[in-house]
C-alpha cells in the first residue's frame, strides 16, 4: 500500500502565473523514509502543502493513507504531523506549555499527554529546559522542540521540511537518530531537505523535483544506478537539475 | 478542552507581555482618569459658571446696588468694584477680568427718568391726569460690558442675558413704583406696596427622571467613564490582532492549521478570552469611576439602578470589540496595515460615536453619521441606564445593534480565515 500517492497534480498561483507543479505523478510506499529533494522554488512547499490539504491542486488528485485529501482533508490532518521549516511555536510560552497546547489541539489531555511529554522532551535532551521560555533557547532546541510538536499524537506520516536548518552537529545527530529510530518501526517520512548526505543517511526513497515537474523518483539505490557516473547524491541532484542559481 | 487550552494559551501569552497589559489595564485607566479630569471644567460651565467681572460704577445709585444684589444672589459672577473705566479696560484686555460692567454717571437716574415718561405717556392717552411737564427725548439706556475676547461665548451670553435679566427687573420695579406714584397723587394716606417680582413667576427645573435616582445628571465623569470605556474595550484590537498577526508570521498559526479542528477552537478561544479581557476592562473603569473618581475631587459615577442590564450592554460591547478586533485581525496581512487601520479607525469610530465629545453638540452631518458607531450604540446605553433608568425594551435596539455588528464581524472573520487556511 502506498501512504500517498499523487497522479497529475498541477498547482498554478495566481500571483506569479507559472506552474509551481506541473503534472507530478508520484507514489510512496508505506514505511518509506521519503527525500522530497529539489532546488529552491523546485514545487516541494507546495507539493507538500497539497498533501496536508492546505493547497488546492488545479488539477490532479493525492491521496495520503488511502484518504482523498481534497474531500477528507480533515481526516488526512488527523493521521500526518507537519514540522514546518519556521519554528513554529510560541516563544514566550515555556517548552512544556508549547507542547501542551499543541498535544491538547491534537485531542490529547491528561496523563496520556504529559507521558508523551516527558517521553519526547526525554529523548530529545530537553528535560531540563523544559521550563524555560522557548525564545531562550538555540536554534538546535527549537529545532528539536519543533520537531517534538509534530510528533505528540503519534501520527502514521511525518513530513518534516528542513528540519536540521541551522542546528549544530550535535542537534543533527540527535534529529537524524531519531528519525532513524522512527525509519526501524515502520512510520512513513517525508523528509524535505537541501542537505544531500543527510538525505543519503536516512532516505530509503526519493523524488527530485525541478521546476515543478518530477525528474527522478524510486528506491536511492535504483535512482542512482540509474546514472553511475555519480558517485554522490549531490552529484546526481546537480546532474538532473543543473547549476544555475534558482532564486 | 480545546477552546479552554487556547484560552490559557492566550493567558500566558498575555501576562508574559509588559506591553500587552498595560496597554489592555494601565494605558486605559490612565486615560479616563486624564479625560475625566481635562473635561471636568468644560462640563461644569453650564452648571458652575463663576465668572470675575470688574464693575465701575460711577453711577453710584440704585442700578449698580441691583446688580450687586442680583449677582451675588446668582452665585455665578464674582463682582470687584473698580473705580476707572480706562483701567477696567487694560485690565479685561489684559485677560486679567473676564469682562466688566461700566455704568455711566447719571444711567439710574435717566433709567428713572424714562420710566417716569413711559407712564405719564399711559396716562395720558387714557385721559389721565398726568405729569407730562417732562417731554423731552431722553436717549436709550445703553450698559457698556467690556468682554475678554478670549471669553467663551456662552460666557458672554451669560453675562449679557443676567444684565439683561437685572434691568428688566429694575425697569419693572420701578415702573410699578412710578405707577403707584402718580395714582396716588394728592392722596396722603395710601402706602406704596413694594413688590418681589419673583413671587409673581419662576422657572422650576426639575429632572425628568421621577424615582430615586432622580436628580443624577451628566457630568465629566459620567460621559468619561462609560465613553472611554467602551473605547478601551474597542482598543482590545490592538493586542488581538497583534498576536495573531504574530502567530501568522511566526508559523505557530500554520502548524494550528494543520490540526485537525482546531480553527474553530482557535477562533472562538481567543474570541471569548479577549471577550472576557474587555470584560475585566470594564468593571476596572467602572471601579475607578465610583472609587478613584471622588478622591480627584470629580463626581463619583453613578449606575443607576439596572445592575442586570449594565451588565448585558457591557457583555454586547465586549462581543462587538471583540469582533471588529478579530476581523481586523484576519483581514490583514501585516501588523503594521492592521495595527495602523485599526488604531486610526477606532478613534473615529469613537470620535463619531460621542466618545470625544458629546453627540448633541456636534454637527447635524455627524449627528446623522454616529448613528452607524457601534460606540454611540454603547455609549447610548450606558447613558439610558446610568441617566435615565431606561428598561430592557429601552435599550433594546441599541442591543440588538451591537449584537448584530459582533454577529457580523465574527461570521466574516471565520469565512475569511478559513478562506486563507486552504489557498
Amino acid at each position: 500500500m502506498n501512504v500517498v500517492q499523487l497522479e497529475h497534480l498541477s498547482k498554478t498561483y495566481l500571483k506569479t502565473g507559472k506552474p509551481a507543479v506541473s503534472d507530478l505523478s508520484l507514489n510512496i510506499p508505506m514505511g518509506a523514509v521519503f527525500g522530497l529533494l529539489g532546488p529552491n522554488g523546485a514545487g516541494k512547499s507546495t507539493t507538500v502543502m497539497m498533501l496536508c490539504g492546505l493547497t488546492r491542486p488545479d488539477q490532479g488528485t493525492v491521496h495520503v493513507l488511502g484518504i482523498d485529501v481534497r474531500a477528507h482533508a480533515n481526516e488526512v490532518r488527523k493521521k500526518i504531523g507537519v514540522a514546518p521549516q519556521e519554528i513554529a511555536l510560541f516563544p514566550t510560552l515555556t517548552a512544556r506549555e508549547n507542547l501542551r497546547y499543541f498535544g491538547s489541539m491534537y485531542g490529547l489531555s491528561g496523563s496520556v499527554l504529559k507521558t508523551r511529554i516527558d517521553q519526547f522532551l526525554d529523548v530529545f535532551g530537553l528535560s531540563e529546559k523544559a521550563g524555560k521560555q522557548v525564545h531562550t533557547f538555540s536554534g538546535g532546541m527549537k529545532r528539536r522542540l519543533n520537531l517534538i510538536a509534530a510528533l505528540l499524537h503519534e501520527p502514521d506520516l511525518v513530513i518534516l521540511d528542513e528540519p536540521t536548518a541551522g542546528v549544530d552537529v550535535q542537534s543533527r545527530n540527535m534529529i537524524l537518530s531519531f528519525l532513524e529510530q522512527l525509519k526501524k518501526k515502520g512510520t512513513s517520512i517525508i523528509y524535505s531537505s537541501h542537505v544531500l548526505e543527510e538525505a543519503e543517511r536516512i532516505c530509503s526513497h526519493i523524488g527530485v523535483v525541478d521546476e515543478g515537474k518530477l525528474v527522478a523518483a524510486g528506491t536511492l539505490e535504483s535512482v542512482m544506478g540509474q546514472h553511475p557516473d555519480c558517485s554522490n547524491l549531490e552529484h546526481l541532484f546537480l546532474k538532473l537539475t543543473g547549476k544555475n542559481i534558482r532564486d | 478542552m480545546k477552546i479552554l487550552s487556547t484560552i490559557y494559551k492566550e493567558f500566558l501569552l498575555l501576562i508574559r507581555d509588559p506591553g500587552g497589559m498595560a496597554l489592555i489595564f494601565i494605558m486605559p485607566l490612565a486615560l479616563v482618569i486624564v479625560m475625566a479630569l481635562v473635561q471636568d471644567a468644560p462640563f461644569r460651565d453650564y452648571q458652575e459658571l463663576k465668572l470675575d467681572v470688574l464693575l465701575v460704577d460711577m453711577d453710584a445709585d440704585s442700578l449698580g446696588n441691583k446688580i450687586r444684589k442680583s449677582f451675588q444672589t446668582a452665585g455665578q459672577v464674582n463682582l470687584v468694584e473698580e473705580r476707572d473705566s480706562v483701567v477696567a479696560r487694560q485690565k479685561v484686555h489684559d485677560g486679567e477680568y473676564k469682562a466688566a460692567i461700566i455704568l455711566d454717571p447719571q444711567v439710574s437716574a435717566t433709567l428713572r427718568r424714562k420710566t417716569r415718561q413711559l407712564i405719564a405717556k399711559v396716562f395720558a392717552n387714557f385721559g389721565m391726569e398726568a405729569d407730562t411737564s417732562d417731554n423731552l427725548e431722553v436717549p436709550t439706556i445703553r450698559l457698556k460690558v467690556l468682554v475678554d475676547p478670549a471669553i467663551k461665548a456662552n460666557y458672554r451670553q451669560t453675562l449679557t442675558s443676567g444684565i439683561e435679566k437685572i434691568i428688566a427687573n429694575v425697569q419693572t420695579t420701578w415702573l410699578l413704583d412710578e405707577l403707584q406714584d402718580q395714582l396716588s397723587e394728592g392722596k396722603s394716606d395710601t402706602k406704596k406696596i413694594a413688590f418681589d417680582l419673583s413671587q409673581i413667576a419662576s422657572v422650576d427645573q426639575r429632572y425628568a427622571a421621577e424615582n430615586k435616582f432622580a436628580g443624577l445628571m451628566m457630568n465629566s465623569v459620567q460621559h468619561n467613564v462609560p465613553a472611554w470605556t467602551m473605547f478601551a474595550m474597542f482598543f482590545i484590537l490592538y493586542p488581538l490582532a497583534g498576536n495573531f498577526i504574530n502567530e501568522r508570521e511566526e508559523g505557530s498559526m500554520l502548524r494550528l492549521r494543520l490540526i485537525a479542528g482546531s480553527q474553530f477552537a482557535v477562533i472562538t478561544g481567543k474570541f471569548l478570552f479577549y471577550f472576557i479581557i474587555c470584560l475585566l476592562q470594564f468593571v476596572m473603569m467602572i471601579a475607578v469611576g465610583i472609587f478613584v473618581m471622588p478622591l480627584l475631587g470629580l463626581e463619583q459615577l453613578a449606575l443607576g439602578g439596572a445592575s442586570t442590564l449594565i451588565l448585558l450592554t457591557a457583555c454586547c460591547v465586549a462581543m462587538a470589540a471583540t469582533g471588529y478586533g478579530t476581523l481586523i485581525a484576519v483581514y490583514f496581512k501585516t501588523a503594521q496595515q492592521a495595527l495602523s487601520f485599526g488604531s486610526v479607525s477606532v478613534v473615529i469610530l469613537s470620535a463619531i460615536g460621542g466618545v470625544w465629545v458629546p453627540i448633541y453638540v456636534m454637527p447635524e452631518i455627524l449627528q446623522n453619521i454616529s448613528r452607524f458607531s457601534p460606540m454611540s450604540w454603547g455609549l447610548e446605553s450606558f447613558n439610558d441606564l446610568f441617566l435615565r433608568q431606561a428598561s430592557f425594551g429601552a435599550i433594546l435596539p441599541n442591543i440588538l445593534r451591537l449584537l448584530g455588528f459582533a454577529l457580523v464581524t465574527l461570521t466574516a472573520s471565520v469565512l475569511i480565515h478559513n478562506s486563507r487556511t486552504v489557498s
